[in-house]
């Protein structure tokens, strides 16, 4: 019993208890949207926001940030065009965007980690210089044309309409999820983003976790990068612009605090599902997509400020209670004395 | 040797000298760079980021940030727009009420940041969805489509020179373009708000301790809010000039100025933690940009579309060299701590 009530106390569980609400309405409004087909169909759009989310996650727990997600994104995709142009092996392509997905997170991580450049500039420097690595790539124009079975992989359906990418992706996050709620090293990230001195002082390596972090979080854009090459079959040079952002409201949304130690790995895919999802629900409601961001816009705000809100009632309520039952005992204290 | 560490350790000489540098190298590739009219616009091209800067200095100084400027562009833009051509509405009046708009989404910003505890980037993100989804909403209600912009502003006198609205984006004042004399003015207002000012001293308290100014009296909730409502104004005052400079009001002005602003005022020297910052540090790091993006492409043959990779490595670099000679220093503090306590 005591387990269902945490679960329900869960942060990730406001969320998606947000977005099957999000289905509902749509529902109500549309009853044809309640099909099968189309509620994993949005599921499976959410593939690459859900990389990127859980990336960005790691980074987020140990309190950093990171924005040059999406230009790291841009340029896996750009490289696994160029290599699907070549004909190589998609074995190739994933070494390619794995590898620049790590290095650009090293470079990240040692930044921020070992020189102490607060994140959000050191990443910004990062994400111009890897944009402008994207123009010097392909030359300033659109990578596209090189089909092969690289563009078959994109919307292959696994079973139950399920694409093997999104199933991929689900089997990441549950990784993710096992590695850093079960393991010892996984726990690290969120010690390190709750108090940074103390995680130091129990021998936790507080350089070591952000820097692994900024790795993971650079391999998972590199692999959205694949998901994106391989879906869109043509990479322009700003592909990935603006992904960042999405992708950090994707974890606000699913319970993440940007100010680091927590949240969880199901909260940031059940918030990239959301985001991904709100522009299919706006045309099923009979909305035109022009009201794509100002819902988006509400909606962040409003869960944001909700949550803010009921966690500072929250502690007020524990500090009364802290309060109350010190003056109840000075009260007991006295009648002794007494 | 102690000159140059003397430079370093105020970090707006560095930005001049940088500055300095750069006009000499340019300078010297191509002489042509030096031609004041286009100096002078190449700034008026950047003029958006670098006013918008100014007041995102103030945000960061009390340890916020504000990434919803530039969606504030499109939406101050497509409403003058809108009210102009739609409505009928007096220009001047429209630009007034763009800007109180724009300042109501500030204060909306604000409050949820100062009053609800909301973290400043997530609440700005937020803020920077919605407000560019109203531009998209005002957009569709106005009879020019949406990707064409609304122009036609009132232009010109008989003999030709820019008056009226347009005047604030095109027009000169003594052969200086109008949006550089805006400027001057508004870092001189800064200046003054920031360094000559209680306000100031209060913004800089807030940002070392918050909690420790709210004690000694300060209304920091509101001192907070105001800063927000001050750089939605601003970036209000960059999207009616950019709409008069290009004659267009479009809803997605500016669009992608969010970074190029954060990345202006941090290499202005302002903390993102807060508490520490200065106006003319911004002042030259925005110059120092825009002379990059406007020298590199003239001199050295870089295409305009590639100029995000010098100003990231330069940014990476200069952050980096920065963290490196600042731990210096404070090795060096540590050791005369150590000599004096010895002693």
């Amino acid at each position: 019993m005591s387990k269902v009530k945490g679960l329900f106390k869960a942060r990730w569980m406001s969320s998606l208890i947000f977005l099957l609400l999000l289905f509902l309405i749509t529902g109500v409004a549309e009853p044809d949207f309640l099909s099968y087909s189309n509620i994993i169909s949005c599921f499976n759009t959410a593939t690459m926001y859900t990389l990127l989310a859980i990336g960005i996650a790691f980074v987020i727990m140990t309190g950093e940030i990171d924005v040059s997600i999406g230009s790291t994104l841009g340029l896996s995709a750009a490289m696994t065009g160029l290599i699907a142009k070549q004909d190589g092996s998609i074995g190739v392509m994933l070494l390619a965007v794995v590898a620049t997905g790590a290095v650009i997170g090293l470079i990240n991580g040692v930044g921020v980690a070992c020189f102490g450049v607060p994140s959000l500039i050191f990443t910004l420097g990062t994400n111009s210089v890897v944009r402008g690595m994207i123009y010097i790539l392909s030359d300033g124009r659109t990578v596209e044309n090189f089909g092969g079975s690289l563009a078959s992989y994109g919307n292959l359906t696994l079973f139950a309409e399920i694409t093997l990418y999104y199933a991929l992706a689900v089997l990441l996050v549950a990784v993710a999820h096992i590695v850093l709620t079960k393991t010892r090293k996984g726990k690290y990230f969120i010690a390190v983003g709750d108090n940074a001195g103390g995680a130091n002082l129990v021998g936790i390596s507080v350089t070591g976790t952000k820097l692994l972090a900024y790795v993971l979080c650079g391999v998972f854009a590199g692999l959205g990068g694949f998901v994106f090459a391989s879906k869109y079959g043509q990479v322009m040079t700003v592909a990935g612009n603006g992904y960042e952002m999405t992708a950090i409201a994707a974890c606000v949304l699913g319970g993440i605090s940007l100010s680091g130690g927590l949240g969880n790995m199901v909260g940031a895919a059940i918030g990239a599902v959301i985001m991904s999802s709100i522009s299919r629900l706006l045309v099923f409601i009979g909305l035109p997509s022009t009201y794509d961001n100002t819902i988006t816009g509400i909606m962040l705000i409003v869960i944001v400020v909700i949550d803010a809100l009921t966690q500072r009632r929250s502690i007020e309520m524990a500090r009364r209670k802290r309060l109350l039952s010190r003056t109840a005992e000075t009260a007991a204290e006295g009648e002794c004395q007494a | 040797m102690k000159a140059v560490k003397k430079i370093f350790k105020h970090w707006e000489m560095f930005l001049l000298v940088f500055l300095v540098l750069e006009f000499v190298i340019f300078g010297a590739v191509n002489p042509k760079f030096l031609r004041p009219q286009s100096i002078m616009n190449s700034i008026v091209n950047y003029i958006s980021v670098c006013i918008i800067a100014l007041f995102v200095t103030l945000v960061m100084i009390t340890g916020g940030i504000d990434i919803q400027a530039a969606s504030i562009i499109g939406l101050t833009s497509i409403i003058q727009g809108y009210l102009w051509s739609d409505l009928g509405v007096n220009i001047w009046v429209a630009v007034l009420l763009a800007i109180v708009v724009a300042a109501i989404c500030g204060g909306l910003s604000g409050f949820f940041i100062a009053y609800c505890g909301v973290q400043p980037m997530v609440v700005t993100l937020g803020g920077s969805f919605l407000y560019s989804g109203l531009a998209l909403l005002v957009s569709g209600m106005s009879a020019t489509p949406a990707y064409q912009g609304i122009s036609g502003f009132p232009s010109k006198a008989e003999d030709g020179s820019f008056i009226d609205y347009r005047f604030l984006g095109k027009g000169e004042l003594l052969g200086v373009p109008m949006p550089i004399v805006i400027y001057v003015v508004l870092i001189v207002l800064c200046v003054w708000l920031l360094h000559r000012t209680k306000y100031g001293e209060r913004l800089y308290l807030i940002g070392v301790n918050q909690q420790a100014a709210e004690y000694s009296g300060i209304n920091t909730r509101m001192t907070i809010l105001s800063t927000y409502v001050l750089s939605a104004v601003s970036a209000a005052l960059a999207g009616t000039i950019l709409t008069s400079n290009v004659n267009s009001a479009k809803y997605n002005l500016g669009s992608g100025y969010t970074l190029a602003i954060i990345t202006a005022v941090v290499l202005g020297g302002t903390l993102n933690t807060g508490g520490k910052g200065s106006i003319l540090g911004t002042v030259l790091a925005s110059l120092i940009i825009c002379i990059l993006r406007y020298g590199l492409p003239l001199c050295f043959d870089v295409s305009t579309q590639n100029l995000d990779l010098p100003v990231g490595i330069i940014l990476v670099l200069v952050v980096l060299g920065r963290e490196i000679a600042g731990r210096g220093m404070i090795a060096k503090a540590i050791r005369t701590f150590k000599k004096s306590a010895a002693a």
